[in-house]
């Protein structure tokens, strides 16, 4: 039998691609120039000649002393973004006393409690030359917002001129990630669409959601299913908004923004998205009508992919991320996470951290990549490839729309059972060495040839969390504190938008912990159907 | 080594194993691929997805389980492993071995085994390994 040819996510590929794969094709409707509709060969019309993708890891750990160093360093390095990325009991919206946090207060990330933790963690960061993003789960997302603004302004910087994203993906309550003590996503979608409603006003530069489907891939998914779970995702906060009808969708639209995953199959990635810009395009302007075309820029942050890596030969990842973000710039994207070789270890270290952020300079600086935009553009087999999988896409949102849209299809249990399906379904390809792993599946060693150093954090982080939990409460005004909190929850009840009040409580210095409270108090905890 | 778990055999039933990540990180995959594995293997898995320790303890007791599975992948395994194991000793349970899957350095394998986990999976294993060890060290269940 002859050997068949497939793309990660199951599309036959044939040996040749030739003009008679495109005889359907339309230049001017399907492919267009940069920064023209339908956008497809990019959001910008010289792309990385005008400005190179931002390099940004993934970063934070131990406590904002810690990370405020490690920002000083990443700036040093020549990294021109910045994240937050928080510790698991900050993520869940608990505070670091909070008996549930005890064993991971700083451990995977920064804890972040107060105003106060995020005065420190951004002393001396030149706020006005970077743009950060707040990597969390979608809970504490709106007071996490308020602490960065809240922040700068004390700084001295009007809180329109910032730039940066909070994450705000309702998928992150329970679809691709268990949380404890979580509203329902229904109630917590509601926050989220008030924080980009007070943002558009607020901080026009800043993008209040990041649509984050780069965590929906590593639950095994495939590409089709990414871009596809993706969208639906972003038109139900569309559909929200449009049924609330407070802000023009133009003003709502026109600030958010995507994180995909970039994965092992190459092509295929590149395809993705350039398929996803011109699915947003439809989306924004044929479906919803927007006019600004901000609204119809499918703006990308596209990090590598941490469940390609493998925890043996880890060097061997090295290779991976290098081929994983050159698709991810050949495809466009507007800011670029290459991860760590040691991802699959430990926390990364000071080397592999340098190592990332050169993985992307040396693309920027020596492999003369950036001289053309869209270089694949016109390709037989990359255009048959993005018609492939946007037409393949939009059959899956058919599917998620069945299944109620997404914060349904979350409340239900569909979308983890997808998940659930996907991840057995690839490792059962693993294992049977369906899918190729060298080094783990394929070319296995008997011994371990490498051996590469382990990050090793010093975990004094819960300490200094507590006591300054303490110091901040005592210290605060606790009058203040309990009217904000009560005039938040009042907010809450009544419908209202709720960000003039998380404003309010976060700058009387209430915690992160005591305003998700509020929230939990008036909505009631939600039992997550994620089964095993 | 020798085979200090032979009460398991003695039972007459599949081995019953909770699966469970200790502490709030919300990781599933590992735990949800070798659940199914186990089953597949015909064993019974009780998934515990994210418990505290002593709700760890807890279940073991309720649930009557032979093992212990726990998933870490926060990097906070030698921490969480500790709190388990003293939530566990706290419970009385002493004769419950517990086996850790995740991302954890080779070289904390010997501090972990030291503190009493009877086996560390890494990721990359493949799953006959793991079915393979809890079927020849636990043996298979004796007919009744």
């Amino acid at each position: 039998m002859e050997r068949t040819f497939c793309s990660g996510s199951g599309i036959e590929i044939k040996e040749v691609y030739a003009p008679e794969d495109l005889r359907e094709f339309d230049h001017a409707r399907d492919l267009g120039m940069p920064g023209a509709p339908p956008l497809t060969r990019g959001i910008h019309k010289n792309m990385y000649r005008g400005r190179p993708w931002s390099i940004r890891r993934y970063s934070g750990f131990g406590t904002p002393e810690e990370t405020n160093k490690l920002y000083k360093t990443e700036l040093e390095m020549g990294q021109t973004g910045l994240s937050i990325a928080v510790d698991h009991p900050t993520s869940c919206g608990l505070d670091s006393d909070n008996p549930k946090a005890i064993a991971e207060v700083g451990v995977a990330g920064v804890s972040v409690d107060s105003l106060l933790d995020m005065e420190i963690m951004f002393e001396g960061i030149p706020l006005e030359k970077v743009a950060t993003a707040i990597i969390s789960g979608p809970f504490p997302s709106a007071p996490l917002t308020a602490m960065y603004f809240l922040m700068a302004e004390k700084q001295g910087i009007d809180i329109k001129r910032l730039r940066g994203t909070s994450y705000n993906d309702v998928m992150g309550v329970g679809g691709y990630l268990w949380r404890p003590d979580q509203i329902a996503p229904r109630h917590q979608l509601r926050i989220i669409v008030d924080c980009i409603e007070w943002c558009s006003e607020v901080a026009p530069n800043w993008h209040p959601v990041n649509f984050d489907s780069y965590n929906y891939r590593e639950q095994g998914i495939n590409a089709v299913q990414e871009l596809g779970m993706l969208l639906a995702n972003a038109i139900g906060y569309i559909e929200e908004e449009k049924r609330r009808g407070r802000i023009p969708l133009d003003n709502f639209i026109r600030s958010f923004s995507f994180n995909m995953g970039a994965h092992n199959d190459f092509f295929e990635e590149i395809a993705k998205l350039r398929a996803g810009r011109r699915m947003w395009y439809a989306i924004a302007r044929d479906r919803y009508g927007t006019e600004d075309p901000r609204c119809w820029q499918f703006r990308l942050h596209v990090q590598s992919s941490g469940c390609t890596h493998t925890t043996q030969e880890p060097y061997n990842n090295l290779i991976r991320i290098a081929y994983q973000v050159l698709s991810a710039v050949l495809g466009g994207a507007q800011s670029v996470h290459g991860n760590a070789y040691d991802e699959g270890l430990c926390l990364p270290t000071e080397e592999s951290m340098l190592l990332s952020i050169r993985t992307q300079q040396l693309l920027q600086h020596e492999t003369n990549v950036i001289n053309t935009v869209d270089p694949l553009g016109g390709s037989y087999y990359i255009e048959s490839l993005t018609n492939e999988i946007e037409k393949r896409a939009w059959e899956y949102m058919k599917e998620i729309e069945r299944a109620g849209g997404i914060v349904s299809a979350i409340e239900t249990g569909w979308i983890q059972s997808e998940f659930k399906k996907a991840m057995l379904e690839h490792e059962r390809r693993v294992n049977s060495a369906e899918v190729a792993v060298v080094g783990v599946n394929l070319f296995k060693l008997p011994r371990e040839p490498y051996k590469v150093p382990i990050f090793r954090p010093d975990l004094k982080a819960p300490e200094v969390q507590v006591e300054r939990l303490e110091r901040v409460r005592r210290e605060r005004d606790t009058a203040r504190v309990t009217q904000a909190l009560r005039d938040l929850r009042q907010a809450t009840l009544d419908g209202e938008n709720v960000m003039p009040g998380v404003m309010e409580a976060v700058k009387a210095y209430a915690t992160l912990g005591e305003i998700c409270d509020t929230w939990r108090e008036a909505q009631g905890i939600w039992e997550c159907p994620m089964r095993g | 080594m020798g085979m200090p778990y032979e009460r398991v055999t003695m039972k007459g039933q599949p081995l019953r194993i909770l699966m469970v990540t200790p502490g709030l990180d919300g990781h599933w995959r590992g735990k949800v691929t070798v659940s199914q594995a186990l089953r597949d293997a015909g064993m019974e898995v009780v998934y515990g997805g994210n418990m505290a320790p002593r709700e760890i303890a807890e279940a073991a007791v309720q649930e009557d389980v032979d093992i212990i599975g726990l998933s870490i992948l926060s990097a906070a395994h030698l921490r969480l492993v500790e709190l388990t194991l003293h939530a566990l000793e706290g419970k009385g349970i002493k004769d419950i071995p517990v086996v850790v899957g995740g991302t954890i350095p080779e070289e904390d394998i010997p501090m972990l085994k030291e503190m009493g986990i009877i086996e560390v999976f890494r990721p990359g294993t493949p799953l006959r390994d793991i079915t393979s060890f809890f079927q020849s060290r636990f043996a298979r269940r004796a007919a009744p």
